[in-house]
């Protein structure tokens, strides 16, 4: 099935009832979550997997995606309104947004943001359409050292690329290995770190892990810095309507902001986020007026807001086609098909049409309803900041305990959740990202089976796996984004201070000549 | 402080880890056993919590490494700890009580430590509690612990 076909045949899928509901669910509640400070898309799809149990696989994903990418819409209405982020990938847009607001231009923030998100997330599924299907066929002809390589570069390119320093990730990375091998080998069967309990001979499950990691930690944190009622700038319908100019201004940053965004999302890392900083700074680069940046430039509104719905798009490719998630969304998205009994990877496009083309497909409707929420809708949407921030607090953290229980009906589940709860919420106050945690703790056992099947197959000799040409290419890719920076840093101190020295020298020589 | 204590934590749970994982059988290059990469992941988080206590070692000792305070909005900074000790009280307290109970008293029990009145604290506490019951056990058909009380 091609690309064209495999769309129309997806929209049939799209377009039914059932999942039609999911995707309004899933965006109204991203759009939600987007807004409310505190609670990220990753905890809002954590603590809504239990209720997907009972849907279709195709109709899971669909709500389950629909939070992740509305989450980006609704984000940037808190940046530019309050001046407060809804979530980390909207934090770039508040440096112009709230000046515009300030300026009394939200009303043409708001829809330059709006009508971008939509541009970039509709150009992002076009990315998907034709990547993933690319990538899946050259993922057919990959073996276990090349998914293996894939997995260990992806983790050295998230521990360079996540916030704080690369040391900390690195120590996240081992926890979140160290917790994969929790549970029974899979090869012979022997329980490994249960310590006794049936209940661990599963595993760690990943879901309370996230909803103690990203809902338990973030309340514990705004309980801690206080729960004080926001302050919220009023907007009209009429005044949503940027001027001819403001548009003709928007057009290109939104481009740029697409490709930029969707190229990042391919990218292990915190693509949504990264790809505002590198949008807001292509940006900057581009103008003829960069000082003006910070004081309401319209553009500063409408690259990042493009680039963070394309980059939530980019994260999708490796999901669909090889099956690896390089973020905690897209993890929690590939434990949502395997729970359904469904695996991602580069076969699924071929044997589940439905699940793909039905998923891709509805990321066109899902932008197509959020621009249609995010305009008119919009003061509907501000009005849930006046929701009293206790009670909020608490409900989340209640459904945060009901949601992991009912997982697996286990109160082991709901120990997992209060620990990683308090841990990430430590991690926070370490200033400490917690996602390459997740993704380990996703990519752990499948490196663990590729791992040992390679060394089975070369029978022993880790040469035979670094000879293959693609095995060689990303573990030199994965060196170089761990080593290379630091590398560059020093080559070039050694040039510099060279430079010094020699600068010295003549300097010392001038003034003996001149002595 | 907190840095070095979190250090030191972290190296002696990697070195656990590490002599735990030695125990299992590790197998051959050809043939790895199931111990072979919890080896391997020992052997990497124990050189990396090395590391990272030895640089909180030797930052501390230059005097830096402290951790900043959040000042809360609504008054002083509030601390977490109640509100940790809340949501253990409920994990333990669950299966004896029921989830309908166990959901009432967590939430009252929050709302009043983060301040809220008493009217509104038992308002919220019997319709968020009914609330989540209708929704997971009812319409989601969850099964949740009825505790003591009769089936």
């Amino acid at each position: 099935m091609g690309p064209i076909e495999g769309l129309l045949y997806g929209f049939t899928v799209a377009l039914t009832p059932g999942n039609l509901v999911a995707c309004f669910v899933g965006v109204l509640v991203g759009t939600i979550v987007g807004v409310l400070p505190g609670i990220g898309p990753v905890g809002a799809m954590a603590l809504l997997l239990p209720s997907t149990f009972a849907l279709h696989p195709a109709t899971a994903l669909i709500m389950l995606a629909g939070i992740y990418y509305g989450a980006m819409y609704g984000g940037s209405t808190t940046s530019i309104l309050v001046n407060v982020p809804g979530e980390a990938g909207s934090v770039v847009t508040l440096l112009d947004g709230y000046q515009m607001t300030k300026n009394g231009r939200a009303g043409a923030a708001l829809a330059v943001a709006a009508v971008g998100s939509f541009v970039a997330g509709s150009l992002g599924v076009v990315g998907i359409m034709f990547a993933a299907g690319w990538l899946a066929d050259l993922a057919v002809r990959f073996g276990p050292p090349e998914y293996f390589a894939i997995a260990l570069a992806g983790l050295a390119l998230l521990s360079r690329l996540s916030g704080g320093s690369v040391l900390s990730a690195f120590l996240m990375v081992a926890i979140g290995l160290a917790l994969g091998t929790v549970g029974m080998d899979p090869i012979s069967a022997l329980r490994r770190f249960t310590f006794g309990s049936v209940q661990l001979s599963q595993g760690v499950d990943l879901v309370p892990v996230i909803m103690g990691l990203y809902g338990v930690a973030e309340i514990l944190l705004l309980i801690e810095a206080g729960l004080a009622r926001t302050q919220i700038a009023g907007v009209k319908l009429r005044e949503l309507f940027p001027t001819r100019e403001e548009w003709r201004r928007s057009c290109a940053p939104i481009a740029r902001g697409s490709v930029v965004g969707f190229v990042t999302g391919l990218i292990p890392g915190p693509a949504a986020v990264l790809s505002t900083f590198i949008s807001y700074a292509l940006e900057k680069k581009v103008s003829r007026t960069p000082e003006r940046f910070g004081t309401g430039m319209i553009e500063g509104v409408a690259g990042p807001e493009a680039a963070n719905n394309a980059a939530t798009a980019g994260a999708m490719v490796p999901l669909l086609s090889l099956g690896i998630p390089f973020s905690p969304a897209t993890a929690i998205l590939l434990g949502a098909l395997v729970l359904h009994g469904l695996q991602p990877g580069p076969l699924m496009i071929s044997q589940q049409p439905e699940v793909f083309w039905g998923f891709v497909a509805s990321m066109y409707v899902g932008n197509f309803m959020l621009l249609i929420l995010n305009l008119p809708l919009v003061g509907l949407f501000v009005s849930v900041l006046r929701m009293p921030q206790k009670l909020l607090a608490t409900l989340v953290l209640l459904l945060c305990l009901v949601g992991a229980y009912s997982l697996n009906n286990s109160f082991l589940d709901l120990w997992v959740l209060l620990l990683f709860g308090v841990f990430g919420y430590g991690l926070r106050k370490l200033a400490i990202d917690p996602s390459p945690l997740v993704v380990a703790l996703v990519l752990g056992p499948m490196m663990e089976k590729t791992l040992r099947q390679s060394l089975f197959l070369s029978r022993g000799s880790l040469l035979e796996l670094v000879a293959r040409p693609l095995t060689a290419s990303l573990l030199l890719l994965g060196a170089l984004a761990l080593f290379g920076p630091p590398l560059v840093g020093w080559l070039r101190g050694l040039a510099w201070g060279g430079m010094v020295t020699r600068r010295t020298v003549l300097f010392r020589g001038r003034r003996g000549r001149g002595r | 402080m907190v840095e070095r204590v979190v250090a030191l934590a972290v190296l002696s749970v990697s070195g656990a880890y590490l002599a735990y994982a030695l125990r299992m059988p590790l197998g051959t290059m050809a043939r790895p056993g199931a111990g072979f990469y919890p080896v391997a992941v020992g052997a990497f988080a124990c050189g990396v919590a090395l590391v990272v206590t030895a640089m909180v070692f030797r930052r501390a000792a230059a005097g830096g490494g402290v951790i900043e305070t959040t000042e809360a909005a609504d008054g002083g900074p509030r601390p977490v700890w109640p509100a940790a000790a809340t949501l253990a009280g409920f994990t333990l307290l669950m299966p004896w009580l029921g989830y309908p109970l166990a959901a009432l008293l967590f939430v009252a029990a929050l709302l009043r430590q983060l301040g809220a009145g008493w009217r509104s604290t038992l308002l919220a506490a019997v319709l968020s509690a009914e609330g989540s019951y209708y929704l997971f056990a009812i319409l989601l058909g969850v099964t949740l612990p009825q505790g003591f009380w009769p089936h």
